[in-house]
């Protein structure tokens, strides 16, 4: 049976919303810093305010507060004021070390927090501190307990790289046992932003690769699966898994593979930049669609080519590529991110290399025994 | 019977291609998916109309509305008033 299409919304359901380029910090695999999204310039207070009212006539039902570093900006509660007021729910993406009891507070006071996520990599101040720079576990830490205390849902975020894959269970023993969160997700520093100039120091190698799938696969065990993985070696392992046990049972493919499927993101959420530029997606800041409050966000979601273009993608089928010549993983195959496929290729319309079964084996990578 | 009920206004109403809607209640973070008869009754909850006001609309607008109809009418806005999704204006 052939896969249903899947449906775009008639506005975007959710908005990613980089309020600022601004941070404090400047962790070396940050996806900001060389992109070209980041041009200095945050759009004042005003701008947003309005775009918001039109966020609201499209019904959109909730944004994710991102930065640089959200909590830089003094006018974020003015920010946060606009959002509520214009019927959405929010939530944060922050590094932790600027979170006040107060700013805590009064986002509680809102009633519309959906979650702050705050990124922590790893147990101890040591190893957290060699990417994020000295003194900032202590103060995410704090950050992170300030808004527990107040109330607020909270998830932490772990980007695994080459200082702390080897700390990956005494992190899940801070976060899951000492802290006593509900959960923690992860990802790995990517070939995107700032990562790139530091690649070799900071991503992970196939055999620390292999070591992180068969660590996460057996803590998530363990946990009984309050730890997740959007991207990064645990949704790998999980996906590659699939495709090698589907490869070996001979299946004719598996649903929802065999062409670019790898991002749903288009079909109902977009972002815009710090400078006031739609993109598809924070990650895809290349990507230019239109200045919020000078191109109808409705127009440009419904009607840009480049947007369009993305969505077609998951028709390109994998066997038109000379990349995925030959390779028995086609069927069971999504190609995945677009964004990063795009920093290493050059190109969104391509299968990520990263992220790619074939390669990563005939380079040496292994994949975890099913048993493990 | 006389009751005209009245959406409430901080739900958030998202209309799609095909006809169907979500609603959306932003400080409960709750949803409602609404097929095409329910959008039709979910427009006409604006302080104007009765349940059976709505029932005769309905009947115009579509010609093989079953009989009991107004008790699903009664009972979807039932369950909007339940939920805080829709109420009765009260005039001092
Ligand atoms: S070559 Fe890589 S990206 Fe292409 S189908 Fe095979 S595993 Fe997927
Ligand atoms: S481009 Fe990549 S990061 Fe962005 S929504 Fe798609 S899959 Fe996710």
């Amino acid at each position: 049976m052939p896969d249903k299409p899947v449906r775009v919304t008639k506005t975007p359901k959710s908005l990613e919303l980089a309020i600022t380029n601004r941070c404090n910090l400047r962790c070396t695999y940050c996806s900001h810093f060389s992109s070209e999204g980041d041009t200095g310039e945050d759009l004042p207070l005003e701008r947003w305010l309005s775009f918001f009212e039109e966020l609201n006539q499209c019904a959109v039902m909730d944004v994710s507060i991102q930065g640089g570093e959200p909590f830089i900006r003094q006018d974020l509660t003015e920010i946060i004021d606009g959002i509520v007021k214009n019927r959405m729910r929010f939530s944060i993406l922050t590094n932790g070390t600027l979170i006040t009891d107060e700013m805590a507070s009064f986002i509680k006071s809102t009633g519309r927090c959906d979650q702050i996520q705050v990124s922590i990599d790893g147990s101890t101040s040591e190893i957290h501190d060699t990417c994020r720079g000295k003194g900032n576990f202590l103060k995410s830490v704090d950050g992170l307990e300030i808004l527990r205390k107040n109330g607020i849902p909270v998830t932490v975020r772990v980007t695994i790289h080459r200082h702390n894959v080897f700390d990956l269970e005494n992190i899940a023993k801070f976060l899951l046992e000492d802290l006593n969160l509900p959960g923690f997700s992860t990802n790995s520093a990517s070939y995107i932003g700032l990562c790139r100039q530091y690649a070799k120091e900071i991503q992970l190698t196939h055999e620390e690769r292999y070591f992180a799938m068969t660590t996460l696969l057996k803590l998530s065990r363990k946990y009984n699966g309050r730890i997740t993985g959007d991207a990064g070696p645990l949704s790998e392992v999980s996906m590659w898994m699939e495709m090698e046990a589907a490869r070996k049972k001979r299946m004719k493919n598996l649903s929802g593979r065999g062409c670019l499927k790898g991002c749903r993101g288009v079909f109902n959420k977009i972002g815009v930049r710090s400078d006031g530029q739609m993109v598809p997606c924070i990650q895809m800041p290349h990507i230019a669609l239109g200045q919020i409050n000078h191109e109808r966000l409705i127009t440009v979601w419904q009607q840009h080519p480049a947007l369009n273009e993305l969505r077609r993608r998951m028709s390109i089928s994998l066997d038109t590529f000379d990349f995925c010549k030959n390779c028995p993983y086609i069927a069971y195959c999504t190609g995945n991110c677009p964004a990063l496929a795009y920093t290493i290729t050059g190109m969104e319309n391509h299968p990520s290399p990263d992220a790619c079964l074939r390669k990563y084996l005939e380079e040496g990578g292994k994949l975890p025994d099913d048993g493990v | 019977m006389d009751n005209k009920p009245i959406i409430n206004r901080s739900i958030v109403f998202r209309e799609e291609f095909d006809e169907w809607a979500i609603l959306f209640y932003p400080d409960m973070g709750t949803s409602f998916g609404l097929n095409p008869v329910s959008v039709f009754i979910w427009k006409h909850l604006d302080g104007e109309h009765t349940v059976n006001d709505i029932l005769i609309k309905l009947r115009k607008q579509c010609e093989d509305t079953p009989d009991d109809a107004i008790n699903h009418i009664e009972g979807f806005v039932g369950k909007l008033i339940d939920h805080g999704f829709a109420g009765y204006e009260h005039h001092a």
